[in-house]
């Protein structure tokens, strides 16, 4: 099963190029709606220095950005790049513009891939990713515009003791998700955790343990497919 | 600080935020219709295209909810439409409240603090805006040249697009074993977590295979959590 056979199905002339403009749409509006987002961005800050007078001062926003780009400026490369390989074009434009990559936009990439048995790194995987991160992307606004109008005096109604399991979403979102994969390729999912497990132990910066676990386990992986596929050659 | 609170939360700094969403918005919107055409193209069917958008809103809601919660801490330091335009766009709140905190002590000043005047407030939106300008001009800029390096490894032969499936995989796997595991360690309570959520989905799944109802598995993540966060309340609450 799996790997030859989503590769037979997936791949035929017509649906090259149909990817392949596909790619050429998602360059340009991907393009164009972030630097619409990055001029927005910029242009705040620059009212309230240039036209409202509440100019702090160049050397104040200058050693404010340095202290601030000092912690993320490694991750505005990183990120992008390390994410690459699951998000595909479309998926990173989505991904890095309505943010959340880690906790929202990959869980639900994997868990429509899962639904609709397509694998990571194919068309058909990456299309899923997309409708999938689309769809996040909207219900993330969704949720957080009404929220942040209301969501103060909403939020202090819910009782105490039910505010106390909040903590625990994250590791269930990541949990879950991981048992999708494990299920799929159950030695991939054990060199994930484990390789994973040993870094989180140590006192790395938190993106290079993403990175070095990201690195680690695509060696381990690559290497033991050739493995296996040397084996069933011989 | 009531000054620059009221500044905050002025006219202009909403309208800002606003287009901002409104950007998002389009674009996800824009990119699912993008992906539906090309779905087709590809051989996709109808039930799959919905079936891939729906799973994706679903298990946005968990995430969501839980971003939305920390977002809310924000708003007294910062007011809500900045919190509005930090979070709606790439930022998370633990990494804003840092850069916020940085630009307002490089103006001499703390969040919430009395000195907190509309000086220090526009010197955080700086720290904040430029810092997260920093990931959409790398993605702006980088995106299509990954994409060619990617292209020229997997056109070279069927070998390497497999590759490329191994790597995919591998790196989403990858991802999520470091990101369980950075909670795993936190305490016993956020392995249960962990454990409990990765149970529900293997049972979910297997049910969804058994039964051969498509819905389970679009709601299987969903499910997941609720039953993850159930399980640590009647242990641990």
């Amino acid at each position: 099963m799996g790997l030859k056979d989503t590769i037979k199905t997936t791949v035929s002339d017509t649906s090259s190029s149909a990817i392949e403009q596909f790619h050429s749409r998602a360059h340009f509006w991907g393009r164009l709606t972030v630097w619409a987002a990055i001029i927005l961005s910029l242009s705040l800050p620059v009212v309230l220095s240039f036209f409202l007078g509440h100019h702090p001062g160049w050397s104040v926003i200058l050693s404010g950005f340095l202290a601030y780009a000092g912690i993320i400026a490694v991750v505005w490369v990183l990120e992008p790049i390390m994410y690459y390989t699951i998000l595909g074009v479309s998926g990173t434009y989505i991904g890095f513009l309505t943010g959340n990559v880690g906790n929202m936009c990959l869980p639900a990439a994997a868990a429509a891939q899962n639904t609709i048995g397509a694998e990571p790194g194919t068309k058909k995987g990456e299309i899923t990713a997309t409708l999938a991160i689309g769809a996040a992307s909207l219900v993330n606004k969704v949720f957080l515009i009404p929220m942040i109008l209301v969501g103060a005096v909403l939020v202090s109604k819910i009782p105490e003791h039910i505010q106390q399991v909040f903590p625990f979403i994250l590791p269930a979102i990541f949990g879950g998700v991981l048992a999708q994969f494990a299920m799929k390729k159950p030695t991939y999912g054990v060199i994930g955790l484990a390789i994973g497990f040993v870094i989180n132990l140590t006192a790395l910066v938190v993106y290079m343990k993403m990175l070095l676990c990201i690195i680690l386990t695509i060696t381990i992986c690559l290497f033991l497919e050739k493995r296996n596929e040397a084996k069933a050659s011989v | 600080m009531e000054e620059a609170m009221r500044l905050a939360s002025g006219l202009l700094v909403w309208v800002i935020a606003l287009l901002i969403l409104a950007v998002v918005i389009f674009q996800a919107v824009k990119f699912i219709l993008l992906a539906k055409d090309a779905g087709k193209e590809i051989g996709m069917t109808k039930g799959e295209l919905n079936s891939a958008i729906k799973t994706g809103a679903i298990s946005a809601i968990g995430p969501s909810f839980a971003i939305v919660i920390v977002a809310l801490s924000l708003i007294p330091f910062l007011g809500e439409p900045l919190t509005l335009m930090r979070i709606g766009i790439i930022g998370s709140a633990p990494i804003e409240s840092v850069g916020a905190s940085l630009g307002a002590n490089a103006y001499g000043s703390e969040l919430g603090s009395t000195s907190f005047n509309t000086q220090a407030f526009t010197a955080v939106v700086w720290t904040l805006c430029l810092g997260g300008v920093g990931w959409l001009v790398f993605v702006a800029l980088a995106t299509k040249s990954m994409s060619k390096i990617e292209k020229k490894i997997i056109n070279k032969n069927e070998k390497n697009k497999k590759l490329m499936m191994i790597i995919a995989t591998a790196a989403m796997v990858a991802a999520f074993g470091n990101l369980a595991s950075a909670e795993m360690v936190k305490g016993f309570e956020y392995i249960v977590a962990v454990l409990t959520a990765s149970i529900t989905m293997l049972g979910l799944t297997a049910l969804a295979d058994k039964l051969k109802k498509n819905w389970i598995r679009e709601w299987s993540l969903g499910l997941s959590i609720l039953t993850s966060l159930v399980v640590g309340y009647f242990i641990f609450v």
